[in-house]
């Protein structure tokens, strides 16, 4: 089964977005802040990770730098999941190495299902 | 021999009728001449004042005193008789104006001795030679004609003085002799007397008005600069020094200005520009050291449209960027936390909709029932915030109505200590009361139990482990009933205790990791404050916990 790592502090929201990727048929495996979040994915050896920028402990920023050091998470695709949409922020998560980004408010559970399903197929082919 | 006797009486009292009959003529002669000079002397200075209004009607509030003497030169022909009325005007720079005007055809020679005479009188006065180092002349009225056989027989000067300082001198000058004895000097003196003192009158006001002025101009936070036509520095406050961080004595000068902006601003430029369309330009967000200014560059015209220089405005804007800037990350954070329940509830409900659609797979209710749950909790954190909003609102309007009643305040408070106590067993936080059995005191039940809510709540939100106590008790002077949330949090630094309560201020420290807007403790304080009581915090430090303390007045 492809296992999701989910890194989203607000309990509310990993709760409707894990809802809607166990409905898509995925396996979600919820972090509540960055710290968990890099261990999750050293564990769980996740297919993708769906990642916050504004968490406790470790931003999504640093999560996104601490996986990319380590050898058995740096190819992780991570799709960056967001509300803060600025310039600066959206560079520092390119300049990270995170394969697409996306603007929480933005989006339906749609797209998302839909954009995790794109990465994981590129990801496929890549390999 | 009577009347011999009688004859004597009778010629005596005739000659006593007779002589007093003359005696009251001559009286009476003597009268009318007295009152023929006096009508004569009244008509005259009826006459003067009336020139002397007209004049002073004409001089109005003008300062140029070469149209002061030129107008009173002007109306002289109808009080004295003259072939030529002349002025001269020494300016500051040495030059001096001479003017004539001739009355009756005279030559060039008698202009000559005219203007020898005053430089002569000048020189008498000045106790030095005055020698023109540039004279400019004019002569107006009747032509000359050098064929006549004239000089000056009689003449007077009179100096104009004008508050103390001599700036001018009048001349009269006949042909004829004895023309002027003191009569004519004085009627000429009252004259340029009065306009003199006029004129000093209102430079007088006109000093103190612009002493005024130059208070008002110094005492300006905001920092002036004028510049006149040739790009001189003219005036200047000493705001605008220290914006420019010109520091102490040192006079301002324009390249002060024009290097203290350079990289900013082309002042020089801006200045040619505003003289040149002749409006003023706005030039925005110019940041000199820490300072953030707005300037406005004006062409100075008098009322006749004469230009005078340019100004320049220096309006600090510091206050206001720092206001603004703040406004916009609160509304950016407010932004965020409105969108994140809403996008719980969107995406819970998509999911909800997708789940109903395969329904035929049957519907999963322990599913549906979490993805319920995940829309009610988010429906109401955002219900919670907007009523926030809402309340800040009303507290800001000053619209925050109280239904005060006699409570429990022990009640309320243990109340809401229960109500938060499975929240703080999810963190492993010890939540404990210490509080006497009961306080009755008046206050708005729900308004004090929202208090209660939101320090208990941030008190387990800022506090990772250890314990939350809550403590009630009244105060030494037993005026007032004091409720003390006291955590083991991660505390507040000394210099943001005092801005825990104002609005807009949450998010300004580093710890973007803990949400929330932080107008739960702007509302608390509000609620408070409209219980007539006090809400404050004290903290040890960071990482030494808070205590957030309420008090309410008794009775």
């Amino acid at each position: 089964m492809t296992t999701i790592v989910v890194a989203e502090d607000d309990k509310l929201i990993s709760n409707s977005l894990c809802e809607a990727l166990k409905t898509a048929g995925y396996n979600p495996v919820p972090a509540y802040d960055g710290e968990e979040a890099v261990a999750k994915c050293k564990e769980a050896v996740p297919n993708l990770v769906l990642l916050d920028i504004m968490m406790p402990k470790l931003d999504g920023i640093s999560v996104l730098w601490e996986l990319k050091a380590n050898p058995s998470t740096a190819n992780l695709p991570v799709i960056v999941l967001t509300n803060i949409g600025d310039v600066e922020t959206i560079s520092k998560i390119v300049e990270a190495g995170a394969v697409d980004y996306l603007l929480k408010s933005d989006q339906s559970v749609d797209d998302i299902i839909q954009k995790v399903k794109d990465v994981l197929a590129r990801n496929v082919r890549l390999a | 021999m009577i009347l011999n006797i009688l004859l004597i009486i009778d010629f005596v009292m005739l000659a006593v009728v007779l002589i007093g009959y003359i005696f009251t003529s001559m009286r009476e002669r003597k009268f009318l001449r007295q009152e023929a000079n006096q009508s004569l002397e009244l008509q005259q200075k009826v006459y003067q004042a009336q020139v002397l209004k007209e004049i002073n009607d004409r001089i109005g509030y003008s300062l140029d005193t070469a149209k002061i003497i030129d107008i009173i030169t002007s109306s002289l022909g109808s009080l004295l008789d003259y072939d030529t009325v002349s002025y001269m005007l020494l300016h500051d720079d040495g030059s001096v104006l001479f003017k004539c005007h001739v009355e009756r055809t005279v030559n060039h020679e008698f202009i000559r001795q005219v203007k020898d005479k005053m430089l002569q009188s000048f020189a008498a006065i000045l106790d030095s030679d005055v020698r023109p180092q540039k004279l400019d002349e004019s002569i107006t009225g009747n032509i000359l004609n050098d064929s006549l056989n004239v000089s000056v027989a009689s003449f007077f000067n009179l100096p104009v003085v004008i508050s103390g300082r001599l700036v001018g001198m009048i001349n009269v000058a006949s042909a004829a002799k004895g023309r002027y004895g003191e009569e004519q000097a004085s009627i000429l003196y009252t004259i340029t007397n009065q306009a003199a003192t006029a004129v000093s009158k209102l430079q007088t006001v006109l000093e103190n008005e612009k002493g005024k002025l130059s208070a008002v101009i110094y005492s300006l936070t905001d920092g002036v600069i004028m510049v006149d036509t040739a790009n001189r520095l003219m005036v200047y406050n000493p705001a605008v020094k220290t914006m420019l961080g010109v520091s102490g004595e040192r006079a301002l000068s324009m390249f002060d200005i024009v290097d203290g902006l350079a990289g900013k601003v082309d002042i020089r430029t801006k200045m040619e520009q505003a003289a040149a369309e002749d409006k003023p330009i706005l030039i925005n967000e110019v940041y000199l050291k820490d300072k953030a200014l707005e300037l406005t560059v004006s062409p100075v015209k008098i009322s006749t449209g004469e230009r005078l220089g340019v100004s320049v405005l220096f309006h600090d804007v510091t206050t206001e960027k720092t206001l603004e800037k703040t406004r916009q990350e609160f509304t950016a954070m407010m932004v965020h936390e409105l969108r994140a329940p809403l996008t719980a509830v969107r995406w819970s409900s998509e999911s909800l909709l997708k789940n109903m659609a395969a329904a035929a797979a049957g519907v999963d209710t322990a599913k549906v029932k979490d993805t319920a749950v995940t829309i009610e909790t988010a429906s109401n954190n955002m219900l919670e915030l907007v009523n926030d909003l809402l309340d800040v609102a009303k507290i800001e309007a000053g619209k925050f109505e109280l239904n005060m009643q006699m409570y429990d305040l022990v009640e309320v408070v243990k109340d809401q200590v229960k109500a938060f106590t499975p929240q703080a067993e999810a963190k492993h936080l010890a939540l404990n009361v210490a509080a006497p059995d009961k306080f009755m005191v008046k206050f708005d039940r729900v308004r004090i139990s929202q208090v209660m809510g939101n320090l208990i709540s941030n008190a387990i939100k800022y506090t990772d482990s250890g314990e939350i106590t809550v403590n009630v008790a009244a105060d030494a002077d037993k005026k007032a009933e004091t409720v003390g949330v006291k955590d083991s949090g991660i505390g507040v630094s000394h210099e943001d205790l005092g801005q825990l309560f104002s609005k807009f201020k949450q998010l300004q420290s580093g710890d973007r990791s803990r949400k929330g807007t932080g107008l739960g403790l702007v509302v608390s304080k509000g609620i408070i404050e409209a219980h007539n009581g006090k809400i404050w915090a004290e903290s040890a430090g960071e990482n030494l916990g808070t205590t957030f303390y309420f008090s309410l007045p008794i009775a």
